[in-house]
């Protein structure tokens, strides 16, 4: 089973029938997986606050979703998260890469790599970091703690989940 | 008006006036009130047409907040919710901070945009009687759709006020009030 196969799994064993998305190329095979799957609407994005929104209303349509994006698009988002989520204690779930890590060769990347997490605790916003395969099986723990602590959630894969341990 | 022609809608509205004023003409409960992450209400009103494919969804959103999030407008005509109406206050200013131009200053056609952005269904009305005359056919056609109705800006500085309760408390009212009208389960046994 590879590690798109697995998350996918673990998302539909949280009970998540929407998806809302804008890739970044770590994501965007795990996108692709869950697009295919017809037990899941998915939903295309322009911008990522939408998919934040787009998932805060499906919480009230009683409908369990998950946003996936990348990090720099976690950054666009943050003033829709705090406004919307943190204000009305609205859970939402991310699946976020976790760019700019010393292991993404990607000089775009690198403020996301040493901002992220540090504004993520500013807004006291949990996290979780999923970096090995074998961590994956935590995911519907890390769904639970989001509806619990009613407020956003970021799920982060790693490279080394997603792309394999040779940097590129 | 439109609250007199909504029937069994459940309202999701933009932030500030258009959030305020149909407080004022509902005190609905099942309706969402934004206080926040402006022009996302479109959004936030296509998630729940998702989720309640069944339930007529009106969206009451505002020129200010749709020109911040126009690329709501694609994603909500690929979706193509057959329930979600998609209504916008257009008043050509920013009322809820003291009524000052929007960026466009009225040069702007949002029916073109629509229409431009994949809506079938779009159009732009400026009379009362009109509005009447037409809001039977679009509570009944099928959505998506597009509909701005253009108004006069207010004079006064927030003249109606919003509606009494906030934060947590909107979150549980409105979801516990869709619970009782869908049977469906927003909150969990332990109630969250």
């Amino acid at each position: 089973m590879d590690v798109t196969e697995a998350i996918h799994g673990e998302l539909t064993k949280c009970g998540v029938k929407l998806a809302a998305s804008l890739p970044d190329d770590w994501v965007a095979p795990l996108i692709q997986r869950i697009a295919a799957d017809n037990r899941i609407r998915h939903v295309r994005v322009a911008r990522e606050a939408e998919a934040v929104a787009i998932c805060s209303g499906a919480f009230f349509g009683g409908v369990r979703a998950v946003a996936l994006m990348g990090a720099t698009g976690l950054l666009t988002c943050t003033g829709e998260l705090a406004t919307l989520n943190l204000r009305h204690q609205i859970p939402v779930f991310l699946i976020v890469s976790q760019r700019g890590s010393i292991d993404d060769h990607r000089i775009y990347q690198e403020v996301q790599g040493r901002r992220t997490i540090p504004l993520l605790q500013a807004y006291d916003f949990p996290y979780h970091v999923i970096d090995r395969p074998d961590e994956i099986a935590s995911i519907p723990d890390a769904f639970e703690a989001c509806r619990l602590q009613k407020r956003p959630f970021v799920l982060f894969l790693t490279r080394r989940l997603v792309k394999g341990s040779a940097a590129a | 008006m439109l609250a007199k022609h909504r029937g069994d809608a459940v309202a999701v509205c933009a932030l500030g006036m258009a959030a305020n004023e149909w407080w004022a003409a509902t005190k609905s409960e099942d309706s969402f009130y934004m206080h926040g992450a402006m022009g996302f209400a479109a959004s936030f009103a296509l998630g729940l047409a998702l989720s309640l494919p069944k339930v007529p969804v009106w969206l009451i959103n505002a020129d200010g907040s749709l020109c911040m999030n126009l690329g709501c407008l694609l994603t909500e005509a690929s979706q193509a919710a057959r329930n979600l109406k998609h209504f916008v206050v257009d008043n050509g200013v920013y009322q809820t901070v003291g009524g000052l131009p929007m960026v466009n200053e009225a040069r702007t056609d949002y029916v073109a945009i629509a229409r431009g952005a994949g809506f079938a269904r779009a159009r732009s009305i400026q009379e009362l009687d009109d509005l009447e005359r037409q809001l039977p056919g679009i509570a009944a056609e099928d959505g998506p759709s597009f509909t701005v109705l253009r108004v006069e800006p207010e004079s006064d500085f927030l003249r109606t006020p919003p509606m009494t309760y906030e934060g947590p408390e909107m979150k549980y009212r409105f979801g516990r009030a869709l619970e009782r009208r869908f049977g469906i389960e927003v909150f969990g046994p332990q109630g969250y």
